[in-house]
């Protein structure tokens, strides 16, 4: 089976790569100035401190030796080390907050498909008529506004305007569906639309294309309605091309939050790289930015095995 | 025989004609593409002369007092005029933005060209490494990039201009390999070889000049995001420092006070959008001008 043996390489392919990332990654902190052990003491920390601090982190274990460590203990036992700040596991401190921000990108998925599907629609249907000029014009500046912009923006609109919203987006453990949503709008609303703009203006083009071809003219001879010929034969043909913008989009999550989630101080993963990083947190720093690598990794592969899947040449090739 | 003159005889078309011409023909996204970018220009060259404040000078009018003819863009915490800094900052973000992605542009191109140029276990190689550096997203690797850097160049206009430069070449890289592949194929690279040349200067001489429009287009596209690049590490505190006049971190600083003073928000985005959208202009023109497509830049 070609599909088959294609998508086995595929996925040795993105373990491969995430291994190399984790080396670099490596190396990234490793040559951060500064001793870990006298940045966690402080500076009047004495020699003898000092070295038990080393051993205890097994700082004067050679590098690549604690680089394999490092490595075998994330694949075998799931295990990230203790972050230096609070030395609790890190898995332990990820935990919660990626459980978080899967909410809060849950709620930005489910505002970004219509946000990207209707005006797209909209400007196929239109097309070079004033509707689809105008919403390329607003598609462009959308474009244009960066993430941090666009939230602040929002905020001045929805909390220091209308005030519907709140400004800060915290969680408490016993918010209920409600207040959750309350807090989640915002922030949401702002990944949604910056990942929207893109599928859609590439949704466009593709839907473009689509429906000049024979079997939408011959949809449309059978008396089909316009919005039927749309929505039944002109979107899934011209959802496998948008495949690859979704897993970038998906994979843009991962910055967007790091944006997002310190715009409205929102407890999530994002927030919580930055706070490792600006702390200097190295073990922290490492599981995060390995963690959002992988995320970035898995969504391309998946991107790929779909459109493996859903090419039906390599399907009959079977 | 007609009366019109032999094409010999023609004149070369003086050079402000041939731009009269080319301008006539250009397509609309790129007129008003070149024309934001020559007002941002003109006022980031000529802005600290006639700004009607200083960039760092305080006390110019009451602390977040709102628009007025005298502050267009309101007066931040500490009094200082946000239309001054605004102008002041110009230079700042547009020059980084200039700099770090033509440093880029050059690392990835000479990487990407010879890499495609040699092939082979070097370019399995490199590309393998260029994939890995491309997975770590945009910003986390920029982010990743000034900690390893140090405390010590945290905030300095080089280390910044590197940051892009570093996240970028990757990207670029990829382009130019893919652009090289094809031209590797051709005749001449193969009488260069022949010839004896090595493989710098058939990089330089056959394969660059071929690549160019390629490279051209994006380096359009990623200059179009360079300023957002660097407010975002601004807005998070790993690019410039206070009190720099850089917009990102304006945004970032007056953010805070939104509920005093929206507008000192958004008079440095404003400056920001606009430029952004002045790039995206240029360079969705100058694509179509070259016969290529745009694609969305990859964050």
């Amino acid at each position: 089976m070609i599909a088959m043996r294609l998508i086995t390489g595929r996925l040795f392919f993105s373990l491969f790569t995430l291994v190399l990332v984790s080396a670099l990654i490596f190396i990234a902190i490793e040559i951060v100035p500064g001793d870990v052990a006298s940045r966690i003491l402080g500076r009047d920390a004495t020699p003898a401190l000092l070295a038990s601090v080393r051993e205890r982190m097994h700082l004067d274990v050679p590098p690549v030796e604690r680089y394999f460590n490092w490595l075998g203990n994330i694949a075998f036992h799931a295990d990230f080390g203790r972050a230096l700040t609070s030395d609790q596991p890190v898995g332990q401190i990820i935990a919660p907050k990626v459980l978080n921000t899967l909410k809060l990108a849950a709620v930005a998925f489910l505002l970004y498909l219509p946000l990207a599907l209707i005006p797209a629609a909209l400007q196929a249907l239109h097309r070079e008529r004033p509707l689809d000029h105008g919403l390329s014009v607003i598609n462009l500046v959308l474009l244009s506004i960066p993430d941090f912009l666009l939230g602040t923006i929002l905020m001045i609109l929805f909390v220091v305007n209308w005030q519907w919203f709140p400004a800060i987006a915290g969680l408490r453990d016993t918010a209920s569906l409600g207040q959750f949503l309350w807090a989640v709008t915002l922030p949401a609303l702002t990944l949604a639309i910056t990942m929207a703009v893109y599928a859609s203006r590439m949704l466009r083009d593709n839907l473009i294309e689509v429906l000049d071809a024979e079997y939408i003219r011959m949809a449309e001879l059978k008396g089909l309605s316009r919005l039927a010929v749309l929505l039944r034969h002109a979107l899934p043909n011209s959802l496998i091309p948008t495949l690859n913008v979704t897993a970038l989009n998906l994979a843009y999550i991962i910055g967007g939050v790091v944006i997002v989630e310190r715009l409205f101080t929102y407890p999530g993963f994002g927030s919580l790289m930055i706070d490792s990083l600006q702390l200097q947190d190295a073990p922290l720093v490492e599981a995060t930015v390995l963690i959002s690598a992988a995320i970035y990794i898995g969504a391309n592969l998946l991107a790929d095995i779909g459109a493996i899947l859903l090419n039906p040449r390599l399907r009959r090739a079977s | 025989m007609s009366d019109s003159p032999q094409p010999d005889l023609v004149a070369p078309p003086s050079r402000r004609r041939a731009f009269g011409q080319f301008w006539r023909s250009a397509p609309t996204s790129f007129k008003a593409g070149t024309i934001v970018l020559l007002i941002h220009v003109l006022v980031a060259a000529t802005g600290p002369f006639w700004a009607p404040f200083g960039a760092g000078e305080m006390r110019t009018g009451v602390p977040l007092s709102g628009v007025s003819w005298l502050h267009p863009f309101g007066v931040d915490q500490l009094g200082r005029d946000v239309f001054s800094r605004v102008v002041h900052g110009g230079h700042i973000v547009i020059l980084l933005s200039l700099s770090g992605t033509l440093l880029g542009l050059v690392i990835g191109a000479v990487v990407g060209l010879l890499s495609g140029y040699w092939g082979g276990w070097v370019d399995e190689l490199l590309q393998r490494l260029l994939e890995a550096m491309i997975s770590i997203p945009f910003l986390v690797l920029a982010l990743l990039a000034v900690i390893t850097a140090g405390p010590q160049l945290s905030g300095s206009p080089v280390m910044v201009a590197l940051v892009v430069a570093f996240v970028y070449a990757p990207r670029i890289a990829r382009m130019a390999r893919a652009a090289a592949l094809d031209i590797v194929t051709r005749d001449y690279v193969l009488v260069a070889r022949l010839r004896g040349e090595s493989a710098w200067s058939i990089m330089r001489r056959e394969l660059l000049p071929n690549a160019s429009g390629v490279l051209l287009v994006e380096f359009a596209l990623r200059a179009g995001y360079a300023p957002v690049l660097i407010g975002s590490l601004g807005f998070l505190g790993f690019g410039m420092k206070p009190p720099t006049p850089e917009w990102g971190l304006m945004i970032a600083d007056n953010r805070q006070l939104i509920f005093a003073s929206p507008i000192t928000v958004l008079g440095p985005g404003l400056m920001l959008a606009t430029l952004v959208v002045g790039l995206n202009l240029f360079t969705e023109g100058l694509a179509r001008i070259l016969g290529r497509s745009t694609r969305p830049v990859a964050r």
